[in-house]
């Protein structure tokens, strides 16, 4: 008896064999973390002071409100844990269940391996089917781990048991959401940009919703799973919400599949330009053109991160009164509100810089990436030359690291602005976030100098990445010693706001950079170009 | 006067000798098959001549100039087509052609409108979207729309059908046809063998063979099959044959081409009843280039 649903477990067999990595991966990468997080809460809020102080601090914030929702019984240990990790879990569950259901739906279709399994014994809803089981558990494992480890944390079972069901289920719907997704978009990466834009919406919506207080959060996925008020008065209404909301996708998805071609979608391609627009002739306006994409990511990504963190400011002196063990974390005193305000500030801007390290790194690694992949090799057959192909990409990645900087800078102030009302510092706080850039065009200059020298190395730019990252992060906690720190560039800077401006270090690091850049150039016109 | 001079060309990667001792001579205005399998050196040869490679001893000359010193120059003046095109996924074909003739210092309005039309190419399509055969396509349109003196073509009919494979032939007679030189890398012995006026055969990183057509079957051998009155058993001792096979009551044989002429007259003395004589196709050719040096 053959249904449309035949074979699913076959598929559902292959699924597993594929992602024998991939989902152990995620379940102890993002469980790891919300374990993690939810075990360090309890030791940082032992006293009811603490408790009351992060109630009236963070519980009372509207940036934590856009970020984390209103959580209930924010005055208990419960609801702290929930509140803390409540961006992570739900974001994380959001996004592994999209990843999970295009890679076995929509890209499989696209790449053209689910052709052929389309070929034998298989129902027309069997991939779909499978992918669903596949998400499904992956959403479980994660609930359970996340009750467990808030089990551990010593938190109350009930609480502990429906925030753990409300993730599964948050995570269950969008899954269903990313089901639709695959039947609307022909190409994996449309499909992951409807999800996606799914998970935002429900996200901001919430946020939104909570910063007003209004019904709002009721229009949101993420509202259902928090107003199911673990830690709180417990209901469990909102879950049929979210069960309700996956029977009517999933209902949808199956339809849609049943209504297309096998490889079309809904939504199909535009066609692009016929002709080249005037500057994409010249290396720069090529290499402009595609970084475009990642270069608009990274700004929106840290234009945001610091409008979070200017908005969060006046809320330091609080919040390091309620605890001060944060005040050790941002190197600061507790005393003086300004000097803590500074340090806070300082740590901002460093952390923002060591983030767009990434930026700047990745995108002089485009330069390898497209030797390996063979689009080097047509570009430098023109009369391009290799001086300006790798002019070119370091110019791009300098000017898209200092148009980030500014970004970062202005989005700060932005938030600063936003939250104390006071906007006289915008050119001082975006000044203070350019002072940190030399540093960033160390990191990169580094990067151009592998990929000149060892572009077969080219990952070990990534460790100077991860290094300035670690340094900055954790270099109070883990009491790195002196000469360890001393490799990082971002150490010798000036700690603006707190110490003032001093020209030479930023110039002998811009020197610095330069002289990699030029070593990177060496290297890069004396070595053969990278074929597969 | 060459266009392109390749002498004992040496490339190493780690321990693989990629090419040993390399000569190649392309004179000016020929089409010149560049024969060999995979893995023979053909595209490491181009890349040497394109200064993406730079080579470990010998020396190189291409449109008089240095390859790799001289890189960017040159480039202006030739177009090359990649066996393995690879484009960015998120630029149109268009764009592509365009980016690329733009970057080689400009492209023919008119031959990029032509191209576009006898490949049938949508260059509205997004390079993701495209097939193998489509990406080679826009690589083709984008080296045939620009009017070079050389064009370097590492096997750049892979992937396309048939009818796509006429119309290159016929792209690259035109190209003969105003003058320009082709460098035409192949395992397509077919192809090689419609519109080469001279062909180099690379085996192992060095070319083993090169000259005309004529000149390379003059080298070999021709095959005979003949049906004789009397008993052809001893027609293996005429000189000049080579592994002579009866089956059917038909004999057949390979002749050395300056030889024929005696191998005639011992067959006419047999009483000939049929007889077929043929020159080697370049299939036999290549395989007796590499047949013989797998078994010597």
């Amino acid at each position: 008896m053959s249904s449309a649903f035949t074979g699913t477990v076959h598929q559902l067999r292959l699924v597993l064999r594929r992602d024998r990595v991939r989902l152990p991966l995620w379940v102890v990468g993002l469980g790891g973390l919300i374990a993690l997080s939810a075990l360090a809460v309890p030791p940082i809020y032992d006293t009811p002071e603490k408790v009351a102080g992060y109630a009236r601090t963070v519980g009372a914030s509207p940036v934590s409100y856009l970020m984390s929702g209103r959580q209930v019984a924010i005055d208990t240990l419960g609801g702290i844990v929930a509140n803390e990790i409540s961006q992570v879990a739900q974001l994380g569950v959001c996004l592994m269940v999209m990843f999970l259901v295009v890679r076995h739906t929509r890209a499989e279709e696209e790449s053209g391996r689910a052709e052929m399994l389309r070929s034998t014994v298989l129902g027309r809803h069997a991939a779909t089917l499978a992918a669903l089981l596949h998400a499904v558990a992956a959403v479980v494992l994660i609930g359970l781990l996340t009750t467990v480890s808030m089990l551990a944390a010593g938190l109350d079972g009930l609480g502990s048991a429906t925030y753990g069901v409300g993730l599964a289920l948050l995570g269950l719907c969008y899954a269903a959401v990313s089901l639709v997704a695959a039947q609307l978009s022909a190409s994996a990466r449309g499909a992951l940009g409807i999800a996606g834009a799914a998970v935002a919406a429900g996200y901001l919506v919430r946020g939104v919703g909570a910063m007003q207080d209004s019904v709002l959060v009721w229009a949101s996925p993420f509202g259902w799973a928090q107003r199911m008020d673990a830690f709180g008065d417990e209901q469990g209404w909102p879950a049929l919400l979210l069960l309700a909301l996956t029977a009517l996708l999933l209902g949808l998805a199956g339809w849609l599949t049943a209504h297309r071609d096998f490889g079309g979608g809904l939504l199909q391609a535009r066609p692009g330009p016929t002709r080249a627009v005037h500057r994409l002739g010249t290396p720069v306006g090529l290499v402009l053109r595609l970084q475009r994409g990642l270069m608009l990511g990274w700004a929106v990504g840290l234009a945001a991160l610091g409008l979070l963190y200017g908005a969060l400011v006046p809320t330091i002196p609080d919040l390091v009164a309620s605890n001060p063990d944060i005040a050790g974390f941002i190197g600061a005193s507790p005393d003086a509100e300004q000097a803590l305000v500074d340090a806070f500030l300082r740590y901002v801007f460093v952390l923002m810089a060591v983030i767009s390290t990434g930026f700047a790194v990745g995108s002089v690694l485009r330069l390898v990436a497209d030797e390996e992949a063979g689009r080097a090799e047509v570009v430098l057959a023109t009369a391009v030359s290799r001086w300006a192909w790798l002019g070119a990409t370091v110019l791009v990645s300098a000017a898209g690291a200092l148009l980030i900087a500014s970004l970062m800078g202005l989005g700060l102030a932005a938030g600063y602005g936003l939250g104390t009302g006071e906007w006289d510092q915008v050119v001082a706080q975006v000044a203070g976030q350019l002072s940190y850039l030399p540093a960033v065009l160390v990191v990169a200059g580094l990067a151009v100098a592998v990929c000149g020298l060892v572009p077969r190395w080219s990952g070990l730019a990534w460790a100077g990445v991860a290094f300035v990252l670690v340094q900055v992060v954790l270099g109070e906690v883990l009491r790195l010693p002196g000469w360890i720190d001393a490799l990082s560039p971002f150490w010798h800077l000036p700690a603006l706001p707190v110490e003032g401006f001093a020209p030479w270090p930023a110039l002998v690091q811009l020197a610095l950079a330069a002289a990699l850049v030029l070593l990177g150039l060496w290297g890069y016109r004396r070595r053969d170009v990278v074929t597969s | 006067m060459a266009v392109i001079e390749l002498r004992d060309i040496v490339k190493t990667f780690g321990h693989v000798r990629a090419l040993d001792g390399l000569d190649l001579a392309v004179e000016q205005g020929e089409v010149h098959g560049f024969l060999g399998p995979n893995g023979a050196g053909k595209s490491t040869a181009i890349r040497v001549l394109l200064g993406l490679l730079a080579s470990d001893s010998g020396t190189a000359r291409m449109l008089g100039g240095d390859p790799w010193r001289d890189a960017a120059d040159l480039h202006r003046r030739l177009a090359y087509v990649p066996g393995d095109v690879a484009l960015w996924p998120n630029l149109t074909g268009g764009e592509v052609i365009d980016v690329l003739g733009r970057m080689r210092g400009g492209l023919d309005e008119r031959l990029r409108a032509e191209m576009l039309e006898r490949f049938e190419l949508d260059p509205r399509k997004r390079a993701r979207t495209y097939s193998k055969g489509n990406r080679q396509k826009v690589a083709l349109v984008a080296a045939l729309s620009s009017r070079a003196e050389l064009y370097l073509l590492d096997e750049p009919t892979s992937g396309l059908d048939p009818l796509m494979e006429v119309e290159f032939q016929r792209a690259v007679q035109e190209l003969k046809g105003r003058g320009a030189t082709v460098l035409l890398s192949s395992h397509i012995l077919a192809e090689a063998e419609a519109l080469s006026d001279r062909i180099s055969i690379i085996r192992g990183g060095r070319v083993v063979q090169s000259g005309t057509l004529a000149e390379l079957r003059h080298l070999t051998r021709t095959t005979v099959v003949a049906e004789t009155a009397a008993s052809p058993d001893r027609l293996g001792e005429v000189e000049g044959v080579h592994d002579p096979r009866v089956v059917d009551g038909r004999v057949s044989f390979d002749v050395d081409s300056d030889h024929l002429d005696g191998v005639v007259r011992a067959l006419a003395d047999l009483g000939v009843l049929s007889l077929t004589a043929h020159p080697p196709t370049l299939e036999e050719l290549f395989l007796r280039q590499y047949g013989d040096a797998s078994t010597s």
